[in-house]
Order: structure tokens, then sequence, then C-alpha cells
């Protein structure tokens, strides 16, 4: 929004229902504003079919732009103030040149456009449009703390805003109102007039400012004939750069004479389809997760049609989660993963989970609820801890310190041989030990072949009674570490395993991530 | 449970690694649910076939397959270099065009990964007698060769069938489909060769 450039409306009253002295007001100034535009140069432009509100932004009147006043009055101020005739002899006609659909703002600044379900909408002016956005917005989020607004036009109001002007520079380059009072640059452009004419009257029906803010209300406006703002982007168009917003104009546009000029402006018959959206940055959740289960993935994983697993850590939370904050979706986020048939037990691992568009904010008690629900559902596969609402520092938080920081397992594993004493103690005399791990052969399929250097911190052996060749083996790696392949060794491509150690062939049974060390998400 | 910080890594680790009970408790199995003997990795994740006198005979080659689809090539128990006197005394990875342990494969897609043919070499594998041509079996990219056997030939002779392994080959799934019916199982391989 150009706000250093345009001065806020003459009047600041936005009442919807103004009352007969303010209107009076502004009719009064109106007048006398207009009674210095050239009568001829009027008449073409509304020949041209341009809108009064236009004609009100090209002359950079702003009593016209933003009085709540409809046009058929705007019109008849006009028209006694330049002796503008009716364009043909038929006063039916003249009716039809005033509703008609301006050239230059496609309707826009006339409040007229199909909505969504394509019902014909027109309003007399900002105020009774600014109300039916209002109704719209206050439908669907009930609390709004301030909005930014965003408005979104097709490129050929542009476009024909500079034809138009390019004609005009033509046309009357030499008259004395041009140079003295014409003036390219401080020409307010359409998204900007559309923008200024409805915010002071949202902030009075919504009871909040306007501001840079997470909520947006965007209001798209799009012509079937014309490509929208977005779609043009990066295709080059000819001689034409055109500036958006306020109509500048490239000296190559080529407009020869009249004829050329017509042909150029491109008149559409019908108006803009206006869709009404809103959007608010996302809302963060987060804590920490426990899996209890063997046979439950971290995120949904399904492989032709069929799941993997019997259910997934992101959906169990999620799920349960997303009703409360009556939003849109939910994305996982999580410090590491584990395998299907891995626990994760102990402090459990660092979550975020991201609702989009949420359109209440949860309490403190809401929260507790929803701690408690999750770890009371019936199956049991799934445990949260330290349930809290999140800032985006939460997000970060997380990525920062994944990479670094150790995890620690209890692995259950078989050696080919009994174990001794002196296994013990070689094993727990190992500090941060070495390890160069080639990328497995599991995941060799969708990762790149590497070596890896990793570090086993330390290791402990725990025997098992009843059992001679079976032990768990307590472990803190650095982050990364892939642990099934230190244990079996992977073919020989992880040096050293616990084999190669031990001197015997190992086999991992089951395995258990028991703490993330990790100082987050855990108050 | 016990929190480790970054001073506690260096001193000797603390005498209960896990000391909530509860947690304890879900970490130890039941001794009687244990079985005696566990299947390996290898069985557990992969499929095994074999290639008997692939292309001449008593050059029999194992290929053990992941459900992700890569194929570890090797060689089989029934292999005539293992009935060599001294076995395999060496291996060599030059194969004439080209030393298959001088490939780097890169990268996710493994894009520059060299696409070999059923009966293309692998590598040469000596005994005291004579010298063996290892081939790939599957078509597909070469992802590695196990080059730790240069410097440790006898890791054929001790463990053929897991650290002696000689090369992991990416098959296309249509490539696969194709081939895998030239092969055998572990039973009707060991009938064959009367283990």
């Amino acid at each position: 929004m150009a706000d250093d450039d345009v001065t806020t409306p003459a009047v600041d009253d936005r009442n919807p229902a103004a009352s007969g002295d303010a209107v009076t007001e502004e009719k009064k100034l109106l007048e006398y504003a207009v009674q210095e535009l050239p009568a001829h140069a009027v008449k073409e432009l509304i020949s041209h079919e341009v809108c009064v509100r236009c004609i009100f932004r090209l002359f950079i009147i702003h009593e016209g732009i933003y009085a709540l006043i409809s046009p058929t009055i705007l019109y008849s101020i006009i028209e006694k103030a330049t002796e503008v005739e009716a364009v043909t002899t038929n006063s039916s006609q003249k009716s039809e040149v005033k509703s008609s659909i301006c050239s230059i703002c496609l309707g826009v600044m006339q409040f007229i456009y199909r909505d969504q379900t394509d019902i014909l909408v027109e309003k007399d002016h900002a105020a009774d449009f600014a109300m039916l956005v209002a109704e719209s917005v206050k439908e669907k989020y009930h609390e709004i703390a301030s909005f930014t607004l965003e408005v979104s036009l097709p490129t050929l109001i542009t476009e024909n805003e500079s034809v138009i002007l390019s004609h005009m520079k033509k046309k009357y380059a030499s008259e004395v109102w041009f140079q003295e009072k014409f003036s390219f640059e401080h020409i307010i452009s359409v998204k900007d007039a559309l923008k200024l004419s409805i915010t002071p009257s949202l902030e009075t029906l919504l009871g909040v400012k306007s501001s840079v803010s997470d909520f947006r209300i965007r209001l798209t406006y799009e012509h079937v004939d014309a490509p929208s703002a977005e779609n043009r982007m990066g295709k080059n168009q000819c001689n034409k750069r055109i500036k958006s917003g306020n109509g500048f104009v490239n000296e190559t546009v080529q407009s020869g004479d009249v004829s050329d000029f017509n042909f150029q402006l491109k008149k559409v018959g019908q108006p803009c389809h206006m869709i009404l959206t809103c959007s608010t940055a996302p809302v963060y959740i987060g804590g920490r997760y426990l899996k209890l289960s063997r046979n439950v993935s971290q995120t949904r994983w399904i492989i032709d049609d069929e799941r993997k697993g019997e259910a997934s850590v992101e959906e169990l939370i999620g799920e349960n989660i997303l009703p409360m904050c009556n939003g849109d979706g939910y994305k996982f986020h999580a410090a590491g993963r584990e395998d299907i048939d891995v626990r994760m037990l102990g402090s459990g691992r660092p979550f975020l989970i991201e609702i989009q568009n949420a359109r209440h904010l949860p309490s403190e008690a809401s929260i507790k609820e929803m701690e408690k629900k999750i770890n009371s559902l019936e199956s049991n596969l799934v445990r949260v801890k330290h349930l809290k609402i999140w800032g985006s520092q939460g997000w970060s938080l997380m990525r920062e310190g994944e990479a670094e920081k150790q995890k620690q397992y209890a692995a259950l594993v078989w050696i080919s041989r009994s174990i001794k004493d002196d296994d013990l103690e070689a094993v727990s005399s190992l500090k941060d030990l070495k390890v160069l791990q080639r990328t497995p052969v599991r995941v060799l399929h969708r990762r790149s072949p590497l070596d890896r250097e990793k570090i086993i911190h330390w290791m402990k052996i725990e025997k098992i009674a009843g059992s001679s060749q079976y032990f768990l083996l307590h472990l803190c790696t650095q982050a990364g570490t892939y642990i099934k392949e230190f244990v079996h060794g992977d073919l020989g491509r992880t040096q050293p395993s616990i084999g190669s150690i031990l001197g015997c062939r190992t086999e991992i049974l089951q395995l258990d991530v028991t703490d993330v060390k990790m100082d987050i998400l855990n108050e | 449970m016990t929190t480790q910080t970054a001073a506690d890594d260096h001193e000797s680790q603390p005498p209960i690694v896990v000391d909530d009970e509860e947690l304890h408790k879900l970490l130890l199995p039941n001794v009687n649910d244990l079985p005696i003997s566990p299947p390996s990795a290898m069985e557990s994740n992969f499929v095994t076939y074999f290639a008997p006198d692939f292309m001449k005979p008593e050059l029999d080659q194992y290929i053990y397959r992941h459900a992700n689809g890569l194929c570890v090539i090797g060689l089989a128990a029934g292999h005539v270099a293992f009935k060599d006197e001294g076995g395999v005394t060496a291996v060599d990875f030059n194969v004439g065009k080209s030393n298959r342990s001088e490939i780097k494969v890169t990268g996710k897609r493994k894009r520059n990964a060299q696409q070999f043919e059923p009966n293309t070499a692998l590598c040469k594998v000596c005994t005291n007698n004579a010298f063996y041509i290892v081939r790939c079996c599957v078509k597909g990219s070469l992802l590695e060769v196990n080059e730790r056997l240069i410097k440790q030939p006898e890791l054929l002779n001790s463990s053929a069938d897991r650290e002696g392994y000689i090369a992991i080959i990416m098959p296309k799934p249509a490539d696969w489909q194709k081939i895998k019916d030239s092969f055998i199982t572990f039973d009707e391989y060991k009938k064959l060769r009367h283990f």
C-alpha cells in the first residue's frame, strides 16, 4: 500500500448509517472540487465507459473516491459541474452507461462483482460493501485481534488504465489543465483506493485495528477474460512494462491514432468474480511423545493403498488436537524419528503439531484436557507429556538441537556364544567410540551411499537372568547413528560393531529409545 | 531416568543406567519367550535365492534380495573355489575393462552408477590352483563392491554368506521380475548340492 503518497479520505466518519448531514457535507465538498474539471476530457472518459470513481481517481479528487455516496448521485454531481449531456439522446441509455462495467476497474470501484455462488452483487458505496465483508468474516472467525487486508486484482485493470492515460496524454498534453494538474505519479491505484475505502469501515465493524497481522482478509478479484495478477507473473508482455499500482506508463506503448486506442482498450461485458478468503498464522502445540507399540509408525505410512502398521503417532496426536482448534489441517514435526518396530520410551521425543488456519486458540485448561484424552485412549499406543502452546520459536528450537543431541537406547542382543564377564568390561571401557557406518542396505535405496562417522559415547551390558546368550545393551550415541547396524554389523559395513568387539555373531531382537537428550519442549 | 549431561559422558558410566523402575520393567524381555537361536538379520530382512552353475559348472552364487529391491551378491557355499586347497587367497576387482573397486556412486538417485548385465564380471576370485570369475547374476546398477575383500580375502573362507559378500546391485523392478524365476530357493539348493 502506497501509504506515503496517499492522503486519508477527507471525511473520517465511516459509520455505515451516515447521517444526512454528513452526506450533505460530502456532497458540498465534492461539488467544489469537481468545478475545476475539464468538461471535454471528462466527457471523453465517460464515453469510454470509465466509472465515476475512476474518473475521480485519475483526477485525484479524494472526496469523490471515498465518499459514501451512490454512483448515481456522484454522476449527477459531475453532470452538473461539467455540463455533460447524455452521451446519446436516449435517456435510458444514460442509465445504462452509468451502471455498465467500468473499462478500467472492471467494476471493482463500483462494488459490482459476482460472488462465489455466481450471484451478481452491486453495492452503492464502500461502507455497504464493507458490511458484506465483515459479515462473511464474522461467520467463521470469532476471535480476531487485528487484521491485514489483501487485495488481488486482474492485471487487465492496470493495462487498461495505462491505455487510457496514454491516450489522454496524447490528446490533451498541450492543454493548460493537463500540464498544471494532471499528474501520473500521484494517481491512486484501484488496489489502494479499494483498500482505503473499506478499511475504516471494517475496523469499526470488526472492532479491531488494521495492522501487520497474522489474520489476513483476502479479496481476490478474477476476470474470465483476463489472467489474474498471479498468472501473469513471469510472462513477458511485448513492450508493455507496467508498474502495477499507479498506472505508470512506459513510453513505448504504441498508440497511434484513435482507432488504435480503441483496439487496445479491452472492454469487458461481465464484472469480476470476487472470492473472499481468510487465513491465520499457524498455531503450534508441542511437547514430548512416547510410542509404546512396535507396530506404530511415526508418520502416516501408506503404500499401495495399504497402511503400514496399525496407526501412526502423527495421526493419533494430530486427530485429537485438530478439532479443539477448529483448524483446516495439521502438520507433524518431530526431533528425529524411530523405526516402526522401535518403541520410544523414557522422557519421550520432542514434537510439534502445526495447526493450519486455527480458528480457536485453546486455553491452558483445554490443552491439559487434550493431554489427558490422548493418554487415556484405549489402544494405549502413544502418550504425550508437557503438552503446551508454542510460538514460532518452538519450531526453531527443534531444528537447532536435532543434529547435535545424543540419544540413549536399550537393545535386546543375542550372541552366538555365552557372555563372559570380560565382555562386560570390554564393552564398558569403550568411551566415545568412533564408528564408521556405510549407508545401511535397508535404506540404501533412498539415501546417498556415504560413509558416516558416528560416536558411541558409552555402552553397558546388562545380563538377563536365565539366559547366557541374550543381554540388554544400553548405549548412548550421537544423533544419526544406526543402532541396529551397530549390533549386527550390516555385512561388515559398520565398523566396529558389537560383533567385531566381542568376536562373534550378534543379532538384535528389539530396540527401544530410552532418552532423547534435548532440553526443549519439556516444561 | 538418569539425565546425562555433557560432563557425565566422560566419566565412567553410572552404576544404574535406567533408574526408572517402570521403564526398566518395560525393557526386560520374558526369558521364556526368547528363541534359542533367533533368525539372523539377513534371514529376517532378505529373501535368499541361489544361482547354481552360473555360466559354468560349480560356479554357485547367492542373491539376497531386500524388500527395498536391492540385491546382495556373493559366493554360495557350494562354489568350487572353496573346494580348492587353502580356499580363496586373493580377490581382484580389476576385470580388464575397469576396476570395479574404483567406482564411486553418489547421490540419492545414484545416477552415475554403471548398468550391468547378469553375465557382467564383478571380480576374480583366486585360489592356489586357479581363478574364477564372479558375475552379477542380475541386471541392474552396481552400487558398491566389498573392497574389504582386497585386503581380507579370507573373509570369503570364513563368512562368504555375510562379511564376505561380493557386491550390491540395484535392479529395476521389471528386470528383477524377468530373472527371478531362473533362481532356486535355499531348500532346493541344499538338495542339489547334497548338504
